[in-house]
């Protein structure tokens, strides 16, 4: 089965250089059957990497120890489940399993548009198949994940060797969100390929006009939305199994997986410019190519042990490929741009600086400010290296102070953009829009501070949470009076027929409410509290209102590991309230341990408790407890941002439109009215 | 009707905070406050952690406690306390003896600087790159502005065709869609 994968990687390949090579030859000679040709070859590339990805998942399930990936991430004791997940565990696995995922992609792009849009996709095709082609190079020639074991005999052949158990996954790798984290977040990686080639192929083809932007809406949002899961199942997976009591800790891999998604969101703001005023054409097609080359950097930082990194985990030296590849797109993005920039012609103008138009602008700007701060952040101990010899360190705390300011600029942002008018916002309209928000944001503030809330950033947070909330509140509070006035349906009904109307705008006040809520969510971090304590069996330890009283412990044999356990009984304001049983997991395959943290969750706050295991210089046991406020709403959010992205991709609705008739004069007064310059929206209606 | 749409808001939001309690900071049992918020800012030189000397857990470790270089490290820094250093001073003591590396943060002075600066300037000077490209694009719009009116009054008796009609409708639309 190793060699048929090989074999099947080998082969795709193959047809990957064939689509490169035989799509350019197309788009010379405009055969129609050479882009026939190219295009399917495209399409067997994505066959053959699912056929040699499923081979390597059978090579593990079927416990095959005398390929070398397979023996360094997996054991025979390890469940199937893991097994599976033992895939993307290791270098060679995940980069196959981009590939892969990659590949989804590339062939649902080729076939839905195989009758369609015939000037852009010859270009689609030879880009799709230039960055597979990267991939699959690495998978068949740098980083194989199908090396069989074997030692050189006297002939000085190698002879194939089975071993007969391998050495088991990571432990702490062995938690059911590892599986769906980074399939999540390579999808989001992989997804934005998508967007990249359509924008190049626009560039490259001289194809112009909105046509790139729309037809990968879809696809950026997808992409947008596996990254957003990704970023964050990756936070709760660092929250429950790590035991350090956090989900965030600005580590290089957690950042170079925030840099496309904050470069990916500004981009999916300020498609509305050219989309609704033809405007910064320019400035979107170069969002797009930096998201896609972030994305690469990302992969690159966490694979090349550039940067020090709790994702060690798969660190080699294929980084200089990275590098390479990274050059030859940018090289590539500079080429397109600098012949074809003519095309890119935008209507840049402006009615008025209180409008849409200038809150999208300062968006882009707060974004792409962060994903510097972030990205320079995560270099800078390299920088400083080169230019001082020294390495300093750069740590959260630089982090939390560089990017919290800008983090609550965007969600003022996100509470008043919205409600600007497209051109120019009238006086009337702002104090319309914003009087009632304010108002509650600022009482909000107040009651806050009574109940103590005295850290200034938590504060301001919770203001501008406010602010926000209210402002989507009242906007789908407009938008169903007037459904409702219409339908007499109740407010729920008139809602949801809002929304279906015009699942864009109001997907995205979700999405909008859904982040609101993950910053509340954070601004709850300001009031952690953490105890640590060695226990003997029978103490107490106090934390916030909690007493945690260990009754005992126990030990468990279970298939993979061996499992400590205390017993602990929660009591708040002395009535007993539940119990919890953290857990330390010994796997003696790789002689590791991981924790299993035991987390009370509340929307209110956590009880987060972690057996930090037998301290070796006293020989007793040690507790770990924390209480993190308001955690569970970063979680909530996720899935509401997730929801609203989700009803955003929905089609809209048609809405009944029921057109009176009218006299000529009338409609040229109508046509008057409606000449852009004169064109004056009531902000926040259709 | 407003002051009901401002009580509804109200209670929504009264019940938001209702869940939300006040909190003050606690340490860990065997560090004082002091030294646990220094001991954040230094970090654990135990070279396996990559944690704060106030924070060292030690993930996928056999013990996820303190390490005995955090552990010798907060009591150094408790030491500075009793002796009625300031933080500053403690924070520099610790610098000279670990090294820079120590630090969790960029120093704010050398090159350490520029990291600290650079997100600064790079907002103000994009900021001011708006500003001056929104000025720049205002300029351009009232030329069509004034154009469109003229234009409509030379062809006053302009012919209305269900095509124009349409076309308007579609501008207006996809302008006002979100």
């Amino acid at each position: 089965m190793d060699v048929f994968g090989s074999f099947a990687l080998v082969l795709a390949f193959v047809c990957a250089l064939y689509a490169f090579g035989g799509g350019i030859a197309a788009i010379i000679t405009r055969h129609p059957l050479l882009i026939k040709s190219a295009r399917q070859s495209g399409m067997a590339t994505c066959g053959l990497i699912f056929v040699s990805t499923l081979s390597l998942v059978y090579l593990f399930v079927s416990d095959n120890y005398s390929v070398a990936y397979v023996v360094s991430h997996s054991n025979r004791d390890l469940s199937t489940f893991f097994k599976v997940a033992a895939l993307w565990s290791g270098q060679e696995g995940s980069l196959l399993f981009w590939s892969f995922l990659l590949a989804i992609y590339v062939f649902s792009v080729l076939f839905v548009y195989r009758n369609k849009n015939g000037e852009l996709m010859p270009y689609v095709g030879v880009i799709l198949a230039g960055v597979q082609l990267f991939f699959l190079t690495i998978s068949n020639f740098v980083a194989s994940p199908f090396k069989a074991l074997g030692v050189a005999n006297a002939g000085g052949a190698f002879d194939f060797v089975a071993r007969a158990d391998g050495n088991g996954l990571n432990p702490v790798l062995q938690y059911p969100e590892m599986v769906i984290h980074p399939p999540n977040l390579y999808s989001g990686y992989t997804g934005f390929t998508i967007p990249f080639a359509f924008a190049l192929a626009a560039l490259l083809a001289r194809y112009p006009g909105e046509k790139w932007i729309h037809l990968t809406r879809k696809w950026t949002m997808i992409a947008w939305c596996f990254q957003s899961m990704g970023i964050l199942l990756g936070a709760h997976w660092a929250y429950a199994v790590l035991g350090w009591g956090g989900y965030w800790g600005w580590d290089p891999v957690e950042n170079a997986s925030l840099l496309p998604w904050l470069t990916g969101t500004a981009f999916l703001h300020s498609v509305m410019m050219q989309e609704k005023r033809g405007m910064m054409k320019v400035w979107n097609v170069w969002l797009v190519f930096l998201t896609f080359m972030l994305c690469i950097l990302g992969t690159l930082l966490t694979r090349s042990g550039v940067v020090s990194s709790v994702h060690a985990f798969a660190q080699s030296n294929i980084g200089n490929w990275f590098v390479g590849f990274l050059c030859i797109v940018l090289g590539v993005c500079l080429g397109a741009y600098f012949k074809n920039r003519d095309y890119l012609k935008s209507e840049n103008q402006l009615d008025s600086l209180v409008s849409r138009e200038s809150g999208f602008l300062f968006n882009n700007l707060l974004f792409l400010v962060a994903c510097i701060a972030v990205l320079s952040g995560s270099l800078f101990p390299v920088f400083s290296e080169w230019f001082t010899g020294s390495r300093i360190s750069v740590g959260a705390p630089f982090f939390n102070k560089v990017n919290i300011p800008l983090g609550l600029m965007i969600l003022f942002l996100t509470g008043v953009g919205p409600l600007l008018a497209w051109r120019k916002t009238s006086l009337d309209s702002l104090r319309r829009n914003f009087q009632l928000p304010s108002i509650i944001a600022l009482l909000a503030g107040i009651v806050a501070f009574g109940f103590g809330w005295r850290e200034a950033y938590a504060l301001i947070c919770l203001i501008l949470c406010a602010f926000v909330a209210c402002t989507i509140v009242q906007e789908f509070y407009r938008g169903a009076k007037v459904v409702r006035v219409r339908t007499g349906a109740d407010w729920l009904t008139a809602c949801v027929d809002l929304t279906l109307r015009n699942t864009r705008r109001y997907g995205g006040y979700i999405v909008h409410f859904g982040m609101v809520m993950i910053f509340i969510g954070l601004a709850g971090q300001a009031f952690n509290k953490e105890v640590e304590k060695e226990m003997p069996v029978g103490s107490t330890l106090k934390v916030g209102n909690y007493e945690l009283l260990l009754q005992s412990m126990d030990q468990k044999q279970e298939k993979n590991y061996v499992a400590e356990r205390m017993i602990v009984e929660v009591m708040k304001d002395h009535k007993p309230v539940m119990m919890l049983y953290p857990e330390r997991r010994n796997f003696p395959t790789n002689q590791e341990s991981g924790t299993m943290v035991a987390i009370y969750s509340t929307l209110r706050e956590d009880l987060y408790v972690v057996y930090a295991g037998i301290n070796p210089a006293t020989s007793q046991p040690t507790m770990h407890a924390f209480i993190n406020p308001l955690v569970k709403w970063v979680w909530w959010g996720g899935m509401v941002v997730v929801m609203g992205t989700i009803v955003a991709l929905l089609p809209n609705r048609a809405a009944v439109v029921v057109l009176s008739k009218a006299e000529a004069p009338a409609d040229a007064r109508e046509l008057g009215a409606m000449r852009p310059a004169q064109v004056a929206l009531r902000e926040g209606h259709d | 009707m407003k002051n009901r749409r401002a009580k509804f808001a109200g209670v929504f939001l009264l019940g938001t905070l209702a869940m939300m309690a006040p909190g003050a900071r606690l340490v860990l049992a065997d560090q004082s406050d002091r030294a646990h918020q220094v001991g954040a800012k230094l970090k654990c030189m135990c070279g396996g952690c990559d944690q704060s000397a106030a924070k060292c857990y030690h993930v996928g470790g056999q013990y996820s406690g303190p390490c005995d270089v955090a552990k010798q490290e907060i009591k150094e820094i408790e030491g500075h306390i009793a002796k009625g250093k300031s933080d500053e001073q403690i924070l520099q003591a610790m610098i000279a003896q670990y090294g820079p590396l120590a630090y969790v943060e960029p120093p704010k002075s050398g090159f350490g600087l520029v990291a600290w600066l650079m997100p600064i300037l790079l907002l103000l000077a994009g900021a001011a790159l708006v500003i001056v490209i929104m000025k720049r694009w205002r300029k351009r719009a009232p030329a069509t502005a004034t154009a469109a009116p003229a234009a409509a009054g030379v062809n006053g008796g302009i012919q209305v065709t269900p095509e124009l009609l349409a076309r308007a409708r579609e501008l207006a639309k996809r302008e006002t869609e979100d």
